[in-house]
């Protein structure tokens, strides 16, 4: 015998029943109430954690069962069997297999998966894309850290002359369009737009002692232009902030922004040593040496006291790790 | 708070009945296995597998959600979340699209979405109330089309010209087509909260988030003075770590005033609402706190961040819990009355229709 609450579907009255099993049926019986189905036409509810279950009847009747242990004991003497979800939710081995396996994925979509559509995707969007989110981006820039170059024209157009003169190992002259620009904030240092326009600050060409170096970091950023890194960096993050505040959501879709922000940082480490490794096979396949990179690079850290204490949250990776990459790449054949 | 959620009934309802708590049964534990297991299901089947795993999760939560010793329940079809997904999606990435492409599109594709949202909206809610019960019975929506389009087109288009100042008058309209046209069975739902409750949330909200700007900004004026006295002390070298443990403060500063001001928002704004929300006769009561409320959210986003998304049933059944726990109806009669709607009082567009047209948009 298995205490039940009854409900008809029609109103929200309780009637106490017990169940039974006779044979092939059902057996209902309580308060006025006195009938037996075959037990082939009772849905019954899988077991969710300790939620009541329901034997539904075909007439939108149902008994609500709360003695699960008792509904089991009932159920064991009929044909039901659980459904195959029902039984993995329960098995520990499996709920432990299910954990590893998502952090597995979850890892393996990070490590490779993400980067992987993101290039995909930086390939294969539209340039008009990359146009409008550049023009925006640069309108802000101007407005808040960037002011226009003190460079006087001649020099500004001696230097675009050079960088487009440089040969590429593609075939043909850098596209890149290149703006000279002034920031006190920022210093010494050359970006690069998702369309592959270049933005060089004055304090990089003050800084380098000569026009090769600035060279050799125009190359670099042209590692940049060629991996389509902006884009890159852009899909990147917007998918892990999708992402975050998807799933964070239910508590509280505010923090999103701070996942994606280490995440960036992360990835624009393994996306710099691309860049330095095109830069320095741009430099040898003009005669140049990769260590004018280094060098490059030498001057932009004394120039921010300070920088070079890579941190978690650095952009850049190690600036002595890099240098020592682009010497050593200095022997390496261009490929 | 009292004069905010307080309900404001013009017929005193006199009650010799003990109010019926709600109470919620569910186990974090308990949960994670249904819920890492349909994680799974749901990868491996590249999210086809999530409505499936949206009914279990909903009939978990409603299935643990008890009041007078009896549970509601669930009984969406998950082919028709599906549906609701594959919607959902398509418009989510057409909007997103448009908004970021500005092109002689995107006029076109924000006018359908408007056009289109409205009705959707609709018929999600009456998808979700259709398919929930408690002791067998249905609760139904039957707002109107036109309604629909009222409350999200034109009240969202005046909030737009009025620079967000009726908003709240929004909200409050938005809550009175959902609440006003619900239904237990036959027994329908009334709302009374009046726009002039729902500007006063608002108000302390703008006050709370005012307040705490003129905080930030004087905190943020200090610590520049502090680290201008610094480097002009270090002979006008800028020392980073200095600069970055500034903005790291100012950043906490940051996360501490947006994770309170939600759940404080949405405690009063909750409390409002079904304070001020009727069953028939019965009355219903809630009493969320803003400071249980921050602390429920801001540890959950801590433990759910510590350890990498897998506190996320705990959190949510914590949640959940204390939510459901703070409310409670007040009933004028007895609970065994209601009685399901007939069938044929629905009309030609009652639900029969809705179980071809309803699907679910919401996560």
């Amino acid at each position: 015998m298995l205490q039940a609450n009854y409900f008809d579907g029609r109103s929200t009255r309780v009637r106490v029943v017990s169940l039974s099993v006779a044979g092939e049926d059902l057996v209902i019986a309580g308060e006025g109430i006195d009938f037996r189905v075959p037990f082939a036409d009772v849905k019954v509810d899988e077991r969710l954690g300790l939620a009541p279950r329901s034997l539904r009847f075909k007439d939108g009747a149902f008994c609500e069962v709360r003695d699960l242990d008792g509904l089991d004991t009932l159920l064991r003497s009929t044909a039901h069997r659980d459904g195959r979800v029902d039984r993995l939710q329960r098995n520990l081995r499996f709920v432990l297999f299910s954990c590893v396996a998502c952090v597995a994925i979850a890892i393996a979509a990070y490590r490779w998966g993400l980067p992987w559509a993101a290039g995909e995707g930086a390939k294969h969007l539209p340039p008009v894309i990359g146009k409008t989110l550049s023009v925006q981006t640069l309108k802000i820039l101007d407005g808040a850290i960037l002011t226009p170059s003190k460079l006087d024209q001649e020099r500004q157009q001696a230097l675009s002359a050079k960088f487009h003169s440089l040969r590429l190992q593609e075939g043909g002259t850098p596209k890149s369009a290149l703006l000279f620009r002034r920031s006190p904030q920022l210093g010494a240092n050359a970006f690069t737009l998702p369309d592959g326009t270049i933005i060089v600050l004055d304090d990089l060409v003050t800084v380098m002692g000569d026009d090769q170096q600035i060279l050799a970091v125009l190359a670099h950023e042209l590692g940049h232009v060629h991996g389509r890194h902006g884009l890159q960096l852009l899909l990147r993050s917007s998918a892990v902030g999708a992402f975050w505040t998807f799933y964070i959501g239910d508590i509280s879709s505010l923090l999103a922004a701070a996942p994606a922000a280490v995440v960036e940082a992360k990835y624009s480490q393994e996306l710099e040593r691309q860049a330095d490794d095109y830069g320095a096979a741009l430099l040898l396949h003009n005669g140049l040496s990769p260590g004018l990179l280094a060098d490059a690079l030498q001057k932009l850290t004394e120039s921010h006291p300070g920088a070079s204490k890579a941190g978690f949250l650095s952009t850049h990776p190690s600036t002595d790790e890099r240098m020592r990459r682009l010497r050593l790449s200095r022997s390496a054949p261009p490929n | 708070m009292e004069n905010i959620s307080g309900s404001e009934s013009p017929t005193q309802i006199s009650s010799a009945r003990a109010p019926e708590p709600l109470s919620f049964t569910g186990k974090g534990g308990e949960y994670f296995g249904i819920w890492i297991v349909n994680l799974l299901l749901t990868i491996v089947t590249l999210g086809i597998y999530s409505a499936w795993a949206k009914v279990r999760r909903l009939q978990y939560f409603y299935r643990h959600t008890q009041l007078a010793g009896s549970s509601f329940d669930f009984h969406g079809s998950p082919i028709k979340i599906l549906i609701g997904r594959v919607i959902a999606l398509v418009m989510l990435v057409c909007y997103n699209f448009s908004v970021r492409l500005q092109s002689s599109m995107t006029l076109v594709i924000l006018l359908i979405v408007a056009v289109v949202m409205p009705w959707l909206l609709r018929n999600s809610f009456r998808f979700r109330l259709y398919n929930t019960s408690w002791r067998g019975t249905r609760f139904h929506f039957r707002g109107s089309v036109a309604g629909s389009y009222r409350v999200f087109l034109l009240n969202g288009f005046l909030t737009l010209i009025t620079l967000y100042v009726m908003a709240p008058f929004m909200h409050q309209r938005l809550k009175a087509y959902q609440h006003d046209n619900s239904y237990f069975g036959r027994t329908q739902f009334s709302f009374h909260a009046r726009a002039g409750q729902f500007y006063l949330v608002y108000l302390l909200l703008l006050a709370a988030i005012v307040a705490f700007i003129v905080l930030m900004g004087v905190a943020g004026v200090g610590a520049v003075f502090i680290t201008i006295f610094q480097i002009q002390r270090q002979g006008g070298r800028v020392d980073p770590a200095l600069l970055i443990r500034t903005v790291l403060i100012l950043y906490g500063a940051f996360i501490l005033m947006a994770v309170s001001i939600g759940p404080t928002f949405r405690a009063l704004i909750t409390n409002l609402i079904w304070n001020n929300t009727r069953l028939g006769e019965h009355r219903i009561e809630c009493n969320l706190s803003p400071l249980i409320l921050i602390w429920i959210s801001v540890s959950n986003l801590v433990l759910v961040a510590l350890t990498l998304g897998l506190f996320m049933p705990w959190a949510a059944v914590r949640l959940v819990r204390y939510e459901i726990e703070s409310m409670r109806l007040v009933p004028a009669s007895d609970l065994q009355e209601f009685e399901a709607a007939e069938p044929e009082s629905l009309g030609a567009v009652g639900e029969e229709t809705a179980t071809v047209f309803d699907f679910d948009i919401s996560l």
